[in-house]
C-alpha cells in the first residue's frame, strides 16, 4: 500500500469563504500552464452595462475593493453564469452586469474582473504550488453560503438554495454522526474560531450537539498534544470583534474582510499541523472554498447527478425550478500533505459533497444511506483499500518530502 | 526548508463598526430563533431587528452561542444528578 495512505489517520478541512478560483489563484497560469487560470493573453472577458468588454486583471486589493459585498445568491449567480442568454448557455458573461445592478456604477461593477497577483497571496499560491490544487471543485449549488456548507457536512442541502434555517432530514445523517456513532467509534470535531464568531451550522449541529464543538485555540492545542480527531473541520473567524487577548481581525476572507489576515489563517492552521512531525506525516489538509462570492471565474460549472430534492420556482427566485442538477462556480481548493508531489495539478470534477463523500469513504467503507449527489461524488483521497489506483491517489510518493516550506506565523 | 513571510494584516483591518454584512445577519438570524427555543434563563435582552454593526453582530452571537453550550451542559449536569439519584435509590 502506498506509505502515504498507510499512515494517513487524519483529514483536517478548511473552509473560507466567497472567493472565486480566478480571483485567489488565477495568477498561477503565468508560473504552471497547467492551472487553468489567467493570463492577460487569454480573451476572456465580460460585457459592462454600456456594452465595452472588460478582462479580468491583476488589480484585486485586498480590502476596500468589493465595496458593496458582491451578490451571491441564487438569481444574482444565475445571471453570473447564464449572462442573461434565453437560450440559458453557461457563458460566465453575466458578473461584470450582476455587480452593476448592486450600485450602479459602471466603473465599479468593473472590478469583479479583478484577481490577485501571485506575489498577493504568498500563503495560498504557495500552497497551491507546492502540494495539490485542484482546476475543477466547484460550489456545490450555484447560491450562498448556508446551503453550500452544507454539502461539506451532510452531503446535500435538503433541497434549499438559499440561507434560511435549514432543517435535517432523515435519512442523512452528518459526517460527523456517521464517524462517532460507527463501530469501531471515530473520532471528528468542528472547530471554530472562538464563541464570538461560532459557527455557521447552527440550526443542527450546534443547537442540538454543540460537543461536537471546539474553538481555533483547542485546534492548535491538540495538534501540538497529537490529539486531533480522525475528522477535523476548521471555521474561520467570520468578523471583528474584540477578545480577552485583544482585537480579533476577522480571517474568513469574505468581502469586505482583510484577505491577508485570511492568508495569516490559512498559514497557522498549516503550521499548527506540519510544527508536530508526527502528526505532518498522518495528515491530509483540504483549504477549499464555500463559494465563489459573485466573484468572476471564466469556467462554466458542469452538470452533476440531480439531488433527490428540488428546489421550486419560489425558492430559486429565478422564476424557474432547480434539480441541483448543475454545480455551482468554481472555487479555489488545495489539498495539503507531504506526500503530495510537488506541483500537482488535479483535473477531476469536485464539489463539497466530495467532502463527506472522501471521509464517509477513507474511515468507514460501504455507508448508506447517503444523498445521491454524495454517492455519485468523486473523493480526493483514495480509500486505504488494496487495489490502490496509482493513478487517482494523490498521496503517492514512496518517501515523504522534507522540502515542504514553513510560514513565518 | 524554506521560511515564507506572512504580512500582517494592517490596524485598520479592524473595523467593528463596518456594517454587518448580510453572512452575519443570517447568524444572527439562525442563532435567534435557537435563542427562541431555549429556556428563558438562558435568553439574552438583545434586540436582534437594532444589530447594525459587525461588533453587535459579534457580541450577540457570542451570547447566545455560550447559551446554547451552556444549557446543554446545565442539563448534562442534571441528567448526571438524577442518575445517581435512582443509584443511590435503589442501594437503600
Amino acid at each position: 500500500m502506498p506509505p502515504g495512505l498507510d499512515k494517513l489517520k487524519h483529514i483536517v478541512v478548511l473552509m473560507m469563504e466567497n472567493r472565486s478560483f480566478d480571483h485567489m489563484l488565477g495568477s498561477l497560469k503565468a508560473v504552471n500552464p497547467q492551472v487553468d487560470g489567467i493570463t492577460n493573453q487569454d480573451p476572456y472577458s465580460n460585457p459592462d452595462t454600456n456594452g465595452n468588454l472588460v478582462k479580468p486583471q491583476p488589480l484585486a486589493q485586498f480590502q476596500g475593493q468589493l465595496d458593496p459585498d458582491p451578490d451571491h445568491h441564487f438569481p444574482a449567480v444565475d445571471l453570473q453564469i447564464f449572462g442573461g442568454d434565453p437560450n440559458r448557455a453557461a457563458n460566465m458573461q453575466g458578473f461584470v452586469k450582476s455587480y452593476f445592478n448592486q450600485q450602479r456604477d459602471v466603473g465599479h461593477s468593473q472590478k469583479i474582473m479583478y484577481y490577485f497577483k501571485q506575489s498577493d497571496l504568498p500563503v495560498l499560491t504557495t500552497l497551491a504550488l507546492e502540494f495539490a490544487v485542484f482546476n475543477r471543485w466547484f460550489a456545490s449549488i450555484p447560491g450562498p453560503t448556508i446551503c453550500n456548507r452544507a454539502f461539506a457536512h451532510y452531503g446535500t442541502s435538503f433541497g434549499r438554495v438559499d440561507m434560511n434555517l435549514l432543517y435535517v432530514n432523515e435519512p442523512f445523517k452528518s459526517i460527523y454522526d456517521r464517524l462517532i456513532n460507527a463501530t469501531p467509534k471515530h473520532t471528528s470535531k468542528l472547530y471554530y474560531y472562538d464563541t464570538t464568531s461560532s459557527t455557521m451550522e447552527i440550526t443542527n449541529l450546534l443547537q442540538n450537539q454543540p460537543e461536537l464543538f471546539g474553538t481555533y485555540q483547542q485546534f492548535l492545542d491538540d495538534c501540538q498534544s497529537g490529539n486531533l480527531p480522525d475528522y477535523t473541520f476548521v471555521e474561520p473567524n467570520y468578523s471583528d470583534h474584540d477578545s480577552d487577548s485583544g482585537e480579533e481581525v476577522a480571517s474568513d476572507q469574505h468581502p469586505d474582510h482583510n484577505v491577508q489576515a485570511g492568508e495569516l489563517f490559512i498559514a497557522s492552521i498549516y503550521q499548527a499541523i506540519k510544527n508536530n512531525p508526527t502528526l505532518w506525516e498522518s495528515t491530509a489538509l483540504l483549504i477549499v472554498y464555500d463559494e465563489h462570492g459573485g466573484i468572476y471565474d471564466h469556467v462554466p460549472p458542469p452538470a452533476c447527478t440531480p439531488d433527490q430534492f428540488t428546489a421550486s420556482a419560489n425558492d430559486t427566485g429565478t422564476g424557474m425550478p432547480f434539480a441541483f442538477d448543475r454545480l455551482g462556480v468554481r472555487v479555489p481548493a488545495i489539498l495539503v500533505s507531504p506526500w503530495i508531489q510537488q506541483g500537482t495539478v488535479v483535473n477531476r470534477v469536485f464539489d463539497h459533497a466530495s467532502i463527506p463523500a472522501t471521509i464517509t469513504k477513507f474511515f468507514l467503507g460501504d455507508y448508506s444511506p447517503r444523498s445521491p449527489r454524495e454517492t455519485s461524488a468523486d473523493v480526493f483521497i483514495e480509500p486505504n483499500v488494496p487495489p490502490v489506483n496509482p493513478a487517482r491517489n494523490l498521496l503517492s510518493l514512496g518517501v515523504v518530502r522534507a522540502d515542504c516550506p514553513d510560514f513565518d506565523v | 526548508m524554506t521560511l515564507i513571510t506572512v504580512p500582517r494584516p494592517p490596524k485598520s483591518a479592524h473595523n467593528p463598526d463596518r456594517a454587518v454584512s448580510s453572512l452575519l445577519k443570517w447568524q444572527v438570524e439562525h442563532l435567534h430563533q435557537a435563542e427562541k427555543r431555549l429556556p428563558l434563563r438562558y435568553h439574552g435582552e438583545v434586540y436582534v431587528n437594532a444589530i447594525k454593526t459587525e461588533g453587535e453582530a459579534a457580541r450577540y452571537i457570542h451570547d447566545v452561542t455560550e447559551a446554547i453550550h451552556t444549557a446543554h451542559e446545565d442539563e448534562a449536569a442534571q441528567r448526571l444528578k438524577r442518575v445517581l439519584r435512582r443509584k443511590r435509590g435503589r442501594k437503600t
